[in-house]
């Protein structure tokens, strides 16, 4: 293994201290043993890169963009020296009738072998309408390639769960892969964006074991799902000896005290945010003062808002009244009470006239 | 004296009553600050964990709640006359008659009152829909605790989606329980000046008089 790896050509202009950090890094991600890291390496560096097909649907780039971001490994290593990214509509040269004969020259070639990864979310009312690629609809493109497809890598919340586009009403039927593709793994990595380190982590992990690594009930790798935010919030100690910002720009909040009172929402979301942090320059959300909004859990859009308050409103049927669960609670309770009170009031007033 | 005592209520039908009493009003106080926290403090180092405290007395109040809640369903099945679902599940023409006549008594149209021993069918259904709800409330109270076991993620997905939906759901049922506490105070003390069977005090001593 020594050899191999000093022999690696370095095409990215990266050094094999960087590329060995970044192997350190997915595995330390992964929850891997110090042992395990040679084999990541090996596998890293194997000549067999898989080959990854990357489809952009209802989206918005942004796990794109934040994977140009990364730099564990920086995207030059990643598709030039992990992975052999045959089609990607932002980064890959071709355009047009040449990018289309790419994709399918490539899923011909690959077939069964390659891993999809899925950007965006799929419009399915009106026959899918409402995204199209080359004359295509997404749910037919992702109908033909995704069952050929060893694996499928649902990136960001609107290829996993529908997203922003899936929010009330969902005027285009959004739907994220799962709900469409079966018979195929398909892991989600929501997150709007998801930390580039836990693609990189599950691209090595299935380098490495050849599978796709354990995930939870909503098919979320454990590894970078498997905590809540809040039980590795760097303010969690504020939350318990109750320390807490009342509003941004207070005393509380200049003094790093804890966010859930305005709406925080680490308590009720998974991620590995706190621990992994983003970009390089060791920052997240909730280290420069904004509560988590939870957008790495389905229909995040609708039960996570409003993002500044703990819980969703509350609309009460046929009255258009839109509030908060308490304020509504109270108001029954007072209806409740007057009711109540003329209740007894109706009782006393029979039995004055009855002695009358 | 000629009234006449029943035995009513077994020992287990009143711990679970009192019980629950304790534990709904320990888990919406400790809720509500669980949910708005209403004490807030500068100091640091002042070894005080007042959110922590309340939810370990939250947590602890659940467990008395789910231990109440599974007691009153074995009774449902497995507990004296009254207590049993059968008595006042409104099938039977005895009790669909029963739960007319409580309508009516209720809303003062006539004074005829179903002097039975147990719960009189409008009662019986209410409390049935308050342990359904209860059902609902520690799971959505199980699913938040332990967010990251396998098994309560299996379920809490299924009935309630998210973390945070559950705990919308957690949240409007608490409200339930507190507008049920106090409709059931409220028809309880109605009921004890009407009739002279001795309500409230059956659910301390067991018993019921009939004159």
């Amino acid at each position: 293994m020594k050899d191999k790896a000093a022999n690696i050509s370095f095409s990215s202009g990266i050094s094999r201290r960087s590329f060995l950090k970044s192997c350190t890094l997915a595995a330390t991600a992964l929850g891997l043993s110090e042992a395990m890291i040679p084999k990541l390496i090996e596998a890293a560096e194997s000549a067999q890169r898989p080959t990854v097909i990357w489809l952009h649907f209802q989206e918005c780039t942004g796990c794109t963009e934040t994977l140009l971001r990364g730099s564990h490994p920086d995207i030059g290593r990643l598709i030039l020296d992990i992975i052999s990214l045959d089609y990607h509509e932002t980064i890959m040269v071709p355009s047009g009738h040449q990018a289309e004969k790419s994709l399918h020259d490539s899923v011909a070639k690959n077939k069964g072998k390659f891993i999809l990864v899925v950007e965006g979310a799929i419009p399915t009312a009106d026959n899918g309408n409402y995204c199209k690629i080359a004359g295509r609809t997404a749910i037919d493109i992702l109908e033909d390639i995704g069952p050929q497809a060893a694996a499928i890598i649902a990136i960001g919340t609107c290829a996993s769960f529908g997203g922003i586009q899936a929010a009330h009403p969902n005027p285009t039927g959004a739907k994220g892969v799962q709900e469409i593709i079966s018979g195929v793994p398909i892991l989600n990595l929501p997150g709007c964006p998801p930390n580039p380190v836990t693609f990189l982590g599950t691209v090595l992990h299935f380098l490495t074991f050849k599978r796709l690594p354990n995930t939870d009930k909503l098919g979320r790798p454990l590894f970078a799902y498997g905590r809540r935010i809040h039980d590795h919030c760097e303010r969690r100690a504020h939350f318990d000896e109750g320390r807490f910002a009342e509003e941004f720009g207070d005393f509380g909040h200049k003094n790093g005290y804890c966010l859930y009172k305005v709406g925080c929402k680490g308590p009720e979301t998974f991620s590995n945010c706190p621990a992994a942090r983003f970009n390089d320059v060791d920052v997240w959300p909730v280290s420069v003062g904004h509560g988590c909004i939870g957008c790495t859990e389905p229909n995040f859009w609708d039960s996570m808002t409003p993002f500044y308050e703990r819980l969703p409103q509350v609309s009460i049927p046929g009255t258009g009244i839109v509030t908060d669960a308490d304020s509504a609670g109270k108001k029954i309770l007072g209806v409740a009470a007057a009711g109540a009170a003329i209740h007894a009031a109706v009782g006393i007033g029979k039995s004055v006239i009855k002695k009358g | 004296m000629n009234y006449e005592k029943t035995k009513v209520w077994g020992i287990l039908l009143r711990l679970y009553h009192w019980s629950l009493v304790l534990s709904i009003i320990a888990l919406v106080v400790t809720g509500f600050y669980i949910n708005t926290p209403w004490t807030n403090t500068t100091l640091e180092g002042s070894v005080s964990f007042p959110m922590a405290t309340m939810r370990y007395w939250h947590f602890l109040a659940g467990y008395l709640f789910t231990a109440a809640i599974l007691i009153r369903i074995f009774l449902l099945f497995f507990g004296n006359r009254q207590e049993r679902i059968w008595d006042f599940l409104p099938i039977t023409s005895r009790n669909i008659k029963s739960l007319t006549t409580t309508l009516g008594y209720y809303s003062y149209i006539s004074d005829e009152h179903d002097n039975r021993p147990g719960h009189n069918v409008l009662a019986g259904m209410s409390y049935l829909l308050t342990i359904v709800a209860a059902v609902f409330q520690l799971i959505a109270g199980f699913y938040l605790l332990f967010p990251e076991a396998a098994t309560w993620q299996g379920v809490g997905n299924a009935i309630f989606g998210s973390q945070q939906e559950a705990r919308f759901v957690h949240h409007l049922l608490m409200w339930y329980f507190i507008l049920f506490g106090f409709v059931h105070v409220y028809i309880v003390i109605w009921n004890e000046m009407k009739s002279p069977e001795g309500l409230i005090s059956s659910m301390i001593n067991g018993l019921k008089f009939k004159s």
